[in-house]
């Protein structure tokens, strides 16, 4: 069937086969961020833009990196790497650094980084793994309690940095891996109902300011000046920009700072102001394409552990661009997530390279066949 | 491998399971992305309108221009009432979102300024969210360019250059001018000015009388603001206009000349044009500095100026009221020749005058005359030179009060002088009907004797007395009273007030005698030289002389307490020759008019002689 040399294939060919329509629209969507951010900082390339550019290229590098890998090693590795991304969010209280209430950054090396953005992937590195290797006959505790407890501790971690939004996609990430990898839809029946239930416990553990957003969320006129602010000024900049938007550089709500945090998480407003409806839709298809290609590469490989990798990649990037979309244009609560590739951040960049690599790996070694190990 | 629906992971068949899961969630994928396209053509497409507006509303306000009040000038044009410029900062409720923050951290910036962080709170929240709200005024240069540096800590707060009002007579004008302040309540619905908070209103004087042609009109600026609601870029504006200036007949010097005679005593001074009614000063004192008004104002400053005993804050020559005393002779003499008494005939005075009284156990009461010996056979001419009360108390009884009130009235007793000055009093002259609506009461013959040397209900005004003695000099011709420059009135009125020029040449020789001839009851005060003066002392008392008192023997002025002394006034004309100006002085418990108001009056017409009777208009043209 297959030759192994194709399976021990040297650099240049796995290089070689790359998916390039993949890269391409992650290029492309680097420079979407980039023309964004040089009308946020008017022109002047050397703050924002420039560290995105930086920050892209690292990106690259660890995408390729990844790439270079042995599957396999990355497979045996994975709680690991899991383990040790878990280590990385736990300590956070001890040495973190504090910012607008929040602690979520810890410094190594002297650069800041957020655990958080890159446990959504060891997530689904370490629960890929765990789910490529459990039977059929697997008892209960074995095939469900273990990988819930797996997903719940990140998740838990995370929310008391405080940080919800993140919480939520690593979260939902996870679920999204036990439906891929065949978990009994009865439970997810149940999953639901019983989260429907807790709801107003969740609801006494949350921060004032996250209830507020929740609350402001379904009535964002409640506080307008506070914190409906944020998604009314939002709403106002995406709908003023018509079909055809503003003109490039030209928006009044992001220009005249109307918009919050317009260089991160409402990044996606200020283009929708600037080129309008024609804009969004264009970068809205483009996310799209990403994410078919993503899902038509995942299902190549043959091996489960290759599929739920990439699959779970791809669902936590679409979760990533849908919670944006949907908390700017006031379809779900102001949660704190950026927009992957466009979006002023380093972690969430690097994080989500790093994910592609872990894709594009899958993809390069469709072929290799990984043996069940004893979780 | 059994198939059943207990499994908890489905491990069979993986590959379709996989397709067929991962289909769905593509499936759902792809119908959130058209939700997501969906709402994004919501609200770009069909609510586009609608967010363009807010959008619009959001990036640009609409902002007012203070103008700049008119100056006020002398009658030489000299500037009297000007602005300058002044560093303040404003806040403006809608363009911050938290105006407690906001005024912390101004506090924290200029320790020093005074802030009342409460009061400015009420205040904001009291006025329309877009008015701004003046906070602290007239800070110095440093202070104004460290609100700059910080200015990003104050959302909503604005410095800006503003104008302050400066008044370069100080205090010998204060009265006259008046001064501004903040509008008040009651003022804003007709001062279209009270949409700025920071603009100002005349209070008092002139400043209030003709704040409206001085406050100039209001400019507006369409601007684009951030969201901070700082200034990007002006859109459109209507430039302020600057208040009309307001020229006054006041001549600056010699108003000063005026106030700084009266220095050290309280009372006022009046100096009229005989010939066209334009007054040249009018002067009260004590006074206070105008200029303390520009700035806030602390409340001991304030009581102090309310609580003085010698009233500091009134315009004595036209607000206080004063009996007129012995200078309404001239004007009872007049009615007493129109009534038909000769002047030549004589009255015998003995010093007093008594008439039946039931009401008194002696069955009369006796009126005295100033002079206890008495002053022997007097004619007119004689009893105005030497004031003497018998003469006057017997033609006074002789023609009726109501006669008496009539010519008073005709020459501008008991009437405002300037319609215009809010504060200015009118005055009462009696007369029997005007007893009978005020007191309830009938008229007694006593009280006409009392009306007769200007005392008992009779009350006058500085500017009204020298008015009047302006329009029985210049040959009867009505004046139109003037304090301001205004085209549209004419000068002189086109009216004799009365016919007979000769008995008021009778009155102007009477008033010769009473300064130039030796015995004249202001012969001391006399002008020597080739102008002279002429005119009548008057001394009203100011508390009833009990009979008790009386046969004790009187009191002297100086050895009574200030409050209890009687005023002394004076009304003269000069030149006698040709009379150009009339001047009424009134001091407050002065004691005599011949002793305290005289005097001044010489010192005045001496200065206005020296001047070569040169005081004239200089018209403003360009301002």
């Amino acid at each position: 069937m297959f030759n192994q040399n194709n399976i021990y294939s040297s650099a240049f060919t796995k290089i070689k086969s790359i998916n390039y329509p993949l890269l391409g629209l992650i290029i492309i969507l680097f420079f979407v961020g980039l023309a964004a951010l040089l009308s946020i900082s008017n022109g002047e390339f050397n703050s924002w833009p420039l560290k995105h550019s930086q920050r892209f290229i690292l990106g690259l590098i660890i995408f390729f990196l990844v790439i270079f890998f042995d599957l396999r090693l990355i497979f045996g590795y994975a709680y690991v790497i899991f383990f040790l991304s878990i280590i990385s969010l736990a300590v956070i209280p001890f040495i973190g650094i504090e910012s607008n209430g929040a602690t979520r950054w810890i410094n190594i090396a002297g650069i800041s980084l957020q655990p958080s953005e890159f446990v959504k992937y060891t997530l689904i590195l370490a629960l890929a793994k765990y789910f490529h290797s459990i039977n059929n006959d697997s008892n209960f505790i074995k095939t469900l309690i273990i990988p819930l407890i797996i997903t719940v501790v990140p998740v838990f971690l995370v929310i008391t940095q405080p940080d919800l939004g993140t919480a939520l996609i690593i979260l939902l990430g996870g679920v999204s891996l036990f439906w891929i990898s065949g978990l009994n839809y009865k439970y997810f029946i149940v999953g639901v109902f019983s989260i429907l239930c807790s709801l107003p416990v969740l609801w006494q553990y949350l921060k004032d300011y996250q209830k507020d957003r929740v609350l402001t969320f379904f009535n964002p006129e409640r506080d307008p000046l506070g914190n409906g602010y944020h998604i009314m000024q939002s709403k106002i900049a995406l709908g003023s920009g018509g079909i055809f938007g503003k003109g490039y550089m030209e928006g009044t709500q992001s220009h005249l700072n109307f918009l919050p945090e317009m260089q991160t998480d409402f990044i996606f407003t200020m283009l929708g102001e600037e080129f309008g409806f024609i804009g969004t839709l264009l970068i809205l298809l483009i996310y799209a394409a990403l994410i078919m290609i993503s899902i038509r590469l995942a299902l190549k490989s043959r091996s489960l552990f290759s599929k739920y990798l990439s699959l779970g990649v791809c669902n936590v990037f679409f979760i990533y661009v849908f919670v944006n979309i949907g908390m700017v244009t006031g379809l779900l609560p102001v949660v704190g997530v950026p927009l992957p590739f466009i979006s002023y951040g380093g972690s969430s960049m690097l994080a989500v390279m790093f994910g592609f690599g872990l894709l594009m790996n899958c993809y390069i070694n469709r072929n290799i066949i990984i043996e069940k190990t004893n979780y | 491998m059994k198939k059943s629906g207990n499994f908890i992971f489905q491990k069979y068949d993986t590959e379709n399971l996989i397709n067929r899961r991962a289909a769905l969630v593509t499936i759902a994928k792809a119908g959130i992305f058209s939700a997501l396209i969906g709402r994004l053509a919501y609200l770009q497409i069909a609510k586009n309108s609608n967010y363009k507006k807010l959008s619009d509303k959001n990036r640009i306000t609409h902002r007012f221009l203070e103008p700049e009040r008119g100056i006020i000038f002398d009658l030489q044009g000299r500037p009297i009432a000007i602005n300058k410029q002044k560093y303040e900062v404003i806040i403006i409720k809608e363009e911050t979102r938290d105006v407690k923050r906001s005024l912390v951290n101004l506090k924290s910036i200029l320790p020093k300024a005074n802030i009342d962080i409460e009061k400015i709170l009420k205040e904001v929240n009291s006025r329309k969210k877009f008015i701004p709200i003046g906070i602290v005024d007239d800070l110095t240069w440093q202070e104004f360019s460290k609100i700059n540096v910080n200015i990003h800590k104050l959302e909503g707060v604005y410095p800006q250059i503003g104008f302050k009002r400066y008044y370069t007579q100080g205090e010998s004008h204060s009265h006259l001018i008046g001064y501004v302040s903040t509008i008040s309540k009651s003022e804003e619905e007709s001062n279209p000015l009270s949409k700025l908070s920071t603009a100002k209103a005349g209070k008092i004087g002139v400043e209030k009388a003709k704040d409206a042609i001085l406050r100039g009109k209001l400019g507006n600026k369409n601007i684009e603001v951030n969201a901070s609601g700082r200034e990007i870029r002006e859109l459109d504006r209507v430039n302020s206009v600057q208040g009309n200036y307001v020229q006054l007949t006041i001549d600056s010097e010699l108003q000063k000349f005026c106030y700084e005679r009266l220095k050290g005593l309280s009372g006022s001074v009046s100096v009229i044009n005989v010939k066209n009614g334009e007054f040249y000063a009018l002067a009260s004192s004590p006074s206070y500095d105008p200029n303390i008004f520009s700035k806030s104002i602390s409340n001991e400053t304030w009581e102090n100026l309310l609580s003085n005993k010698y009233k500091p804050l009134i315009n004595k020559s036209i607000s206080n009221q004063y009996p007129p005393g012995s200078t309404i002779k001239p004007f009872v003499a007049l009615a007493a020749l129109e009534s038909g008494v000769s002047h030549r005939e004589t009255f015998f005075c003995n010093g007093k005058h008594q008439i039946e009284d039931t009401s008194l156990d002696s069955g009369y009461k006796t009126f005295h005359c100033w002079k206890k010996e008495g002053h022997g056979n007097v004619d007119m001419t004689e009893a105005i030179k030497v004031s003497c009360d018998v003469y006057f108390y017997q033609i006074a009884r002789r023609i009726g009060i109501n006669k008496i009130a009539e010519v008073c009235k005709r020459y501008g007793l008991g009437e405002k002088v300037f319609k215009s000055l809010y504060e200015e009093k009118s005055g009462v002259v009696p007369n029997k009907q005007w007893k009978l609506e005020n007191l309830g009461t009938r008229w007694m013959v006593g009280e006409t004797l009392s009306a007769g040397i200007g005392q008992g209900y009779f009350l006058t005004t500085a500017a009204q007395l020298s008015l009047a003695l302006a329009q029985l000099i210049n040959d009867g011709n009505r004046l139109n009273p003037k304090l301001i420059y205004d085209n549209d009135v004419p000068t002189v009125y086109d009216e004799r007030i009365i016919a007979d020029p000769k008995y008021l040449k009778i009155i102007k020789n009477a008033l010769d005698a009473a300064t130039n001839a030796p015995g004249g009851t202001s012969y001391r005060s006399r002008i020597i030289g080739e102008y002279k003066m002429a005119g009548k002392t008057g001394t009203s008392q100011v508390r009833a002389i009990s009979i008790k008192e009386r046969e004790e023997g009187l009191i002297k002025n100086k050895d009574l307490p200030w409050e209890k002394r009687d005023h002394g006034l004076f009304i003269g004309y000069g030149p006698t020759t040709d009379p150009k100006y009339a001047v009424s002085v009134i001091v407050e418990h002065g004691g005599s008019g011949s002793g305290s108001a005289a005097p001044i009056a010489s010192d005045i017409f001496k200065y206005l002689f020296d001047k070569k009777l040169s005081l004239k208009r200089n018209e403003i043209f360009n301002v």
